[in-house]
C-alpha cells in the first residue's frame, strides 16, 4: 500500500518536476518567472493532438513534431512579448505572463472548444511491472524515467555544452557574459525555447492521464511552483527533488492525514518553508548592498 | 521591484473644476441608473461596483505597497460566506454583518500578510497563491458552516425589515463604493500612502525614515483584505448563490488584471478596471473566450508599453487637450 | 549634549571580520569624519548605527541606552539620521510630497482618523507641510518644491534625502558619501548647510567620505579604519600624517 502511494506519489513529481524545470530554466536565465509556462504546454499539447487526430501522423511522429513546436513557440513569445520586458521590474514581469496566460488558455479555447478529448498513449494497455509484489503501472514508469532523463539530460547540457555555458555566464553575470562575447537576449531565447520544448513534453505525457482540454495544465503550474520553492528554485537538482516531495507528500497526505485537504496541507508547508527559509530550502540567499 | 505608477498631478487649479465636474456628473449617473437600466443593466452595474471595491483595495496593496497578491479571492469569498453565515445562521443585521466580516477578513488578510513581510515579488505572489488555494479549500470542507460544496442559497437582503429590492442593493453598494473611494484617496494622499509608497521603493530607506516597512505591509494587506471583503458581503446578496468555486485563484488573477488595466497607483484606475473588466465580456457575448484574450492580451500589453493603465492613457489625453 | 557611543562593535559575516573591536564617540556638535580605504568597513560600521546590520560583537549606545538590538525605524525614531549614498526617493511624487513622508512619525493621527480624514489629520498635514516648506528654504529648494523627482537632477535629489533626515528631529545625521557625483558649487553649498544644520540644530554629524580635502576642511576629527580595525582617531591635521594612515592608504594604491 504505502509502497503504491510513493511510486504513483514520484511519478505524479516527475510530472511537476518537468513543468518546474522548464520554469527553473526561464527563472535563472532571464529573471522572469514565467506563469504562462503550463498554458503554453497545454496549447503544445494540442498541436499534438491536432497531428494525432486530424493530420492523422502516428504518436511517434507527432510528438517529435510537437517537441518541436513547443520549442519553435517559446522562442518566438520570447521574442514578441518577453524582449520588451529584460530589465524591468520583477512585478512586471510577473504580470505580464501572468496575462500570457489567460490570452493562451482563452486562444485554444478559440480554436479547440472547452470540451474534453482523449489523448492516446502508446503504453497504456501493456501490464504493470512488478518489483517484488509491487505493481507499478507502465505510464509510472514512462514518467520517472522522462522526468530523470530530462534533469540529467539538462544538468549535462547547462554544464558541459557551450550554448549551456553561455547561458549560465548570461544568468550569473550579464555583464561580463556580454562582454565575452554572450548575447542576453539569444540565451533568453534560447532558455524560453527550451522551457516551450520541456513543458511540452510534459503536456503530452500528463494528457493521457488526465484527458485533453484547456484547463489540463493549470493545476500542474502551481505545483510546479510549489515544488519549485521547496526545493529553491534556483537549482534544477533543487526543483527536481522539491517536486518529487511534494508529489510524495500529497499523496500520503491524502491517504492518511486527509483526503480532502492533501493539497491545502502541502500549500501550508509550502508557505512554512518560505515563512522561515524564503529562499527555499536548497536556495541560495541573495544579499542586497546598500 | 517597483512599478514604474504615475502619481504626478495635473496642476491642481486648472483641473480640479473639471475634474469635481466629471465627478458630479458621474454621481448623478450613477444615481439615475436604476430608473433608466432594465434588471440586467442594474445587475452589470452593481457588479461593477462590487468588483471596484475589491480592486480599490488590492490598489492600496500592489500599486502603493508593491505587494502582488494572488488570494484576493479568497478573501472576498472569506467576506461573502461571513456576511452569508452571520446574516442566515446567526441573525445579524446585513450592515452590521458586512462590518463584521470585513472586520474578521482584514485580520486573515493580517495573518496573510506575515510570511509577506520577508517576502518578494515572486515568491509573495507563490505564498499568496497558496493561501488563496488553503482558504478556498477551508470554505470547502467546513461544511456544517459554508455547506461545502453544496453552496449557500440566500434569500434577499434586509435592511431595518425593508427587503432591499435589486436597486436597493444597487444604491448600497453605491455606497459603499463613495465612501471606498473616499477613504482610499484619503489614504493614498496621507500618512499612510506616503509610507507605502516608500515601502514599495526600498524598505531599507523605509527604515531610515522611521517608517517600520513590516508593519506597513501587514496594515497594507489588512486594508485590502477589508474592501475585498465588503465587496464579498454585496456580491453575496447580488447573486444570492455562493459557492466555493466562486472564488477561485482565476478570480484573483482576474482581480489583480482589474487593478493593472485600469492603473496600478491610481485611484480613479481601479474604478476603470472595473468597469472594463465586467462590460467587456457583455460587449463580446457569445464568444466565451473573447474577453479573456482581450483581458490577457491588455495585461501584456499594459506591462509592456504602458504601466500607468487606462487610467494613465486618459489622463495623458485629457492633458493634452 | 547627546553622546553617540560605539563601543566595542565587531561585524562578521560568514568567518570574513568586516569590523574588528571599534569603539568611538560622537557628540552633539562634533562633526566626525570616517575614511578608511575601500573595504574598510565604513558602510557596515554606518549600517550597524543605523540599525540595519547586527553587531556580532560589542554594542552602539545612545546617551547609555543600547540601539544595537532596536529595528532600524526604531533607531531613526531615536534620532538617528541616515543618507544613503544613492538617494532612494519616489521618484513619481514631487519634492515636496518625498519630504512630507519623513514627516511620518511626527503626523500622530491613526488609520481610522486617515481614511475619514478627521480634523486633527487636516491639523497635522498643515504643520507638517509647514515645516516641510522650512526645510525646503533651507535647503535652497523653495522653487523646485513641486517639480517631480524624476525631472530634478541628481545633485537635488541628494539635498533632497539629506531635507529627509532632517524633517526627523535627528540629534545624530550619518552620511555616505554625501558630495559623490556633485559639482563644485554644489559641494560647496553642501559644505554650508551642513556647518549651518550643527550650529543652529546642534546635531552630531558622521561622515563617510573619500574626498580628502573635503572631509580635513569640513570635520573636526577623524576616525580611520583598515580591514575592520579602527587605526586612529583625532583632528585632521594629525590624523592625516599618522604613518600608519598613510601607509593603510598607500596600501591601497600600491
Amino acid at each position: 500500500m504505502i509502497a503504491n502511494l510513493i511510486v504513483g506519489g514520484l511519478a505524479a513529481g516527475c510530472l511537476y518536476a518537468m513543468v518546474g524545470i522548464a520554469i527553473v530554466i526561464v527563472l535563472n536565465i532571464t529573471d522572469i518567472a514565467n506563469f504562462a509556462q503550463g498554458e503554453m504546454a497545454m496549447v503544445t499539447t494540442f498541436f499534438a493532438y491536432w497531428l494525432l487526430d486530424s493530420v492523422g501522423l502516428t504518436w511517434w511522429e507527432a510528438v517529435p513534431i510537437a517537441i518541436f513546436f513547443g520549442l519553435v513557440q517559446g522562442i518566438v513569445i520570447q521574442q514578441v512579448v518577453i524582449r520588451p520586458l529584460i530589465g524591468s521590474p520583477v512585478l512586471s514581469a510577473i504580470i505580464a505572463t501572468l496575462g500570457l496566460n489567460i490570452v493562451l488558455n482563452s486562444v485554444a479555447g478559440l480554436i479547440w472548444g472547452h470540451q474534453t478529448y482523449t489523448f492516446p498513449s502508446p503504453f497504456a494497455f501493456s501490464a504493470p511491472f512488478m518489483i517484488g509484489t509491487v505493481p507499478i503501472s507502465v505510464d509510472s514508469v514512462v514518467n520517472i524515467t522522462a522526468g530523470l532523463a530530462i534533469v540529467i539530460a539538462m544538468t549535462c547540457f547547462l554544464r558541459f555544452t557551450w550554448i549551456g555555458l553561455g547561458l549560465r555566464a548570461a544568468s550569473q553575470n550579464p555583464t561580463v557574459a556580454r562582454m565575452m562575447g554572450v548575447s542576453i537576449s539569444r540565451s533568453s531565447a534560447i532558455a524560453w525555447g527550451l522551457g516551450g520544448l520541456v513543458g511540452g513534453i510534459s503536456g503530452i505525457l500528463v494528457a493521457p492521464s488526465l484527458f485533453l482540454d484547456t484547463n489540463l495544465m493549470g493545476a500542474l503550474l502551481i505545483k510546479a511552483f510549489a515544488g519549485g520553492v521547496l526545493g529553491g528554485l534556483h537549482s534544477l537538482i533543487g526543483v527536481f527533488l522539491g517536486c518529487l516531495a511534494l508529489g510524495v507528500a500529497e499523496n500520503l497526505v491524502g491517504a492518511y492525514v486527509s483526503p480532502a485537504f492533501g493539497e491545502a496541507i502541502t500549500f501550508i508547508i509550502i508557505i512554512a518553508v518560505l515563512v522561515v527559509r524564503p529562499e527555499g530550502v536548497f536556495g541560495r540567499v541573495r544579499v542586497r548592498k546598500v | 521591484m517597483t512599478v514604474a505608477t504615475d502619481i504626478a498631478r495635473p496642476r491642481r487649479s486648472l483641473s480640479f473644476g473639471a475634474g469635481a465636474l466629471l465627478l458630479g456628473l458621474c454621481f448623478a449617473a450613477a444615481c439615475a441608473a436604476p430608473f433608466v437600466l432594465n434588471g440586467y443593466g442594474l445587475y452589470v452595474l452593481t457588479l461593477t461596483g462590487v468588483f471596484a471595491l475589491v480592486a480599490l483595495g488590492l490598489n492600496l496593496l500592489t500599486g502603493y505597497a508593491g505587494q502582488i497578491s494572488l488570494c484576493h479571492a479568497a478573501f472576498f469569498g472569506v467576506g461573502a460566506y461571513a456576511t452569508a453565515i452571520l446574516t442566515q445562521k446567526a441573525g445579524v443585521p446585513y450592515l452590521l454583518s458586512i462590518l463584521a466580516g470585513a472586520l474578521f477578513t482584514a485580520a486573515v488578510g493580517a495573518i496573510v500578510a506575515v510570511p509577506a513581510m520577508r517576502l518578494r515579488s515572486l515568491y509573495l505572489a507563490i505564498a499568496t497563491l497558496g493561501f488563496g488555494v488553503v482558504l478556498q479549500k477551508i470554505i470547502f470542507e467546513w461544511r456544517s458552516l459554508t455547506n461545502g460544496g453544496g453552496g449557500l442559497a440566500l434569500s434577499p437582503p434586509a435592511i431595518a425589515g425593508y427587503e432591499l429590492g435589486a436597486s436597493g442593493l444597487y444604491f448600497l453598494t453605491l455606497a459603499f463604493v463613495m465612501l471606498g473611494l473616499w477613504g482610499a484617496w484619503n489614504v493614498s494622499r496621507g500618512r499612510t500612502g506616503r509610507a507605502l509608497l516608500i515601502v514599495k521603493e526600498s524598505e531599507i530607506a523605509a527604515g531610515a525614515l522611521g517608517i517600520p516597512a513590516a508593519r506597513f505591509k501587514v496594515i497594507a494587506f489588512a486594508i485590502s483584505a477589508f474592501y475585498a471583503a465588503v465587496g464579498g458581503g454585496l456580491f453575496a446578496y447580488l447573486v444570492r448563490y455562493i459557492h466555493p468555486e466562486n472564488f477561485s485563484v482565476g478570480l484573483s488573477i482576474a482581480f489583480l488584471s482589474m487593478v493593472v488595466i485600469g492603473g496600478l497607483g491610481t485611484i480613479g484606475g481601479s474604478i476603470v478596471g472595473a468597469a472594463f473588466y465586467v462590460i467587456i465580456p457583455e460587449l463580446l457575448r457569445g464568444i466565451k473566450d473573447a474577453p479573456g484574450l482581450v483581458f490577457g492580451l491588455l495585461l501584456v500589453i499594459v506591462m509592456v508599453l504602458m504601466p500607468q493603465g487606462l487610467w494613465g492613457l486618459v489622463r495623458r489625453l485629457g492633458r493634452r487637450t | 549634549m547627546a553622546r553617540l557611543a560605539v563601543e566595542n562593535v565587531s561585524v562578521s559575516f560568514g568567518g570574513i571580520h568586516a569590523l574588528r573591536d571599534v569603539s568611538f564617540d560622537l557628540e552633539s556638535g562634533a562633526i566626525v569624519g570616517l575614511i578608511g580605504p575601500n573595504g574598510a568597513g565604513k558602510s557596515t560600521l554606518l549600517n550597524c548605527i543605523s540599525g540595519i546590520t547586527r553587531p556580532t560583537g560589542g554594542r552602539v549606545r545612545l546617551d547609555g541606552v543600547v540601539l544595537s538590538t532596536l529595528p532600524p525605524a526604531t533607531v531613526a525614531g531615536r534620532g538617528i539620521g541616515r543618507v544613503f549614498q544613492h538617494p532612494e526617493l519616489v521618484v513619481e511624487l514631487s519634492v515636496r510630497e518625498n519630504l512630507m513622508i519623513a514627516c511620518h512619525r511626527s503626523l500622530g493621527y491613526g488609520l481610522i482618523s486617515e481614511l475619514l480624514k478627521l480634523p486633527n489629520v487636516w491639523a497635522a498635514e498643515r504643520a507638517a507641510a509647514r515645516r516641510v516648506d522650512e526645510v525646503l528654504d533651507r535647503l535652497g529648494l523653495s522653487e523646485s518644491a513641486d517639480l517631480t523627482i524624476r525631472n530634478l537632477p541628481y545633485g537635488h535629489r541628494k539635498l533632497v534625502d539629506l531635507g529627509r533626515a532632517l524633517l526627523m528631529d535627528i540629534r545624530f545625521l550619518l552620511l555616505d558619501e554625501p558630495i559623490a557625483g556633485l559639482n563644485e558649487s554644489e559641494v560647496a553649498k553642501l559644505r554650508d548647510l551642513l556647518l549651518r544644520v550643527r550650529r543652529e540644530l546642534g546635531l552630531g554629524i558622521l561622515v563617510v567620505e573619500h574626498n580628502m580635502p573635503f572631509v580635513s576642511g569640513l570635520c573636526d576629527r577623524l576616525v580611520v579604519l583598515d580591514l575592520g580595525h579602527l587605526i586612529a582617531n583625532g583632528p585632521p591635521a594629525k590624523v592625516l600624517r599618522d604613518p600608519k594612515v598613510m601607509a593603510s592608504y598607500l596600501g591601497e594604491d600600491a
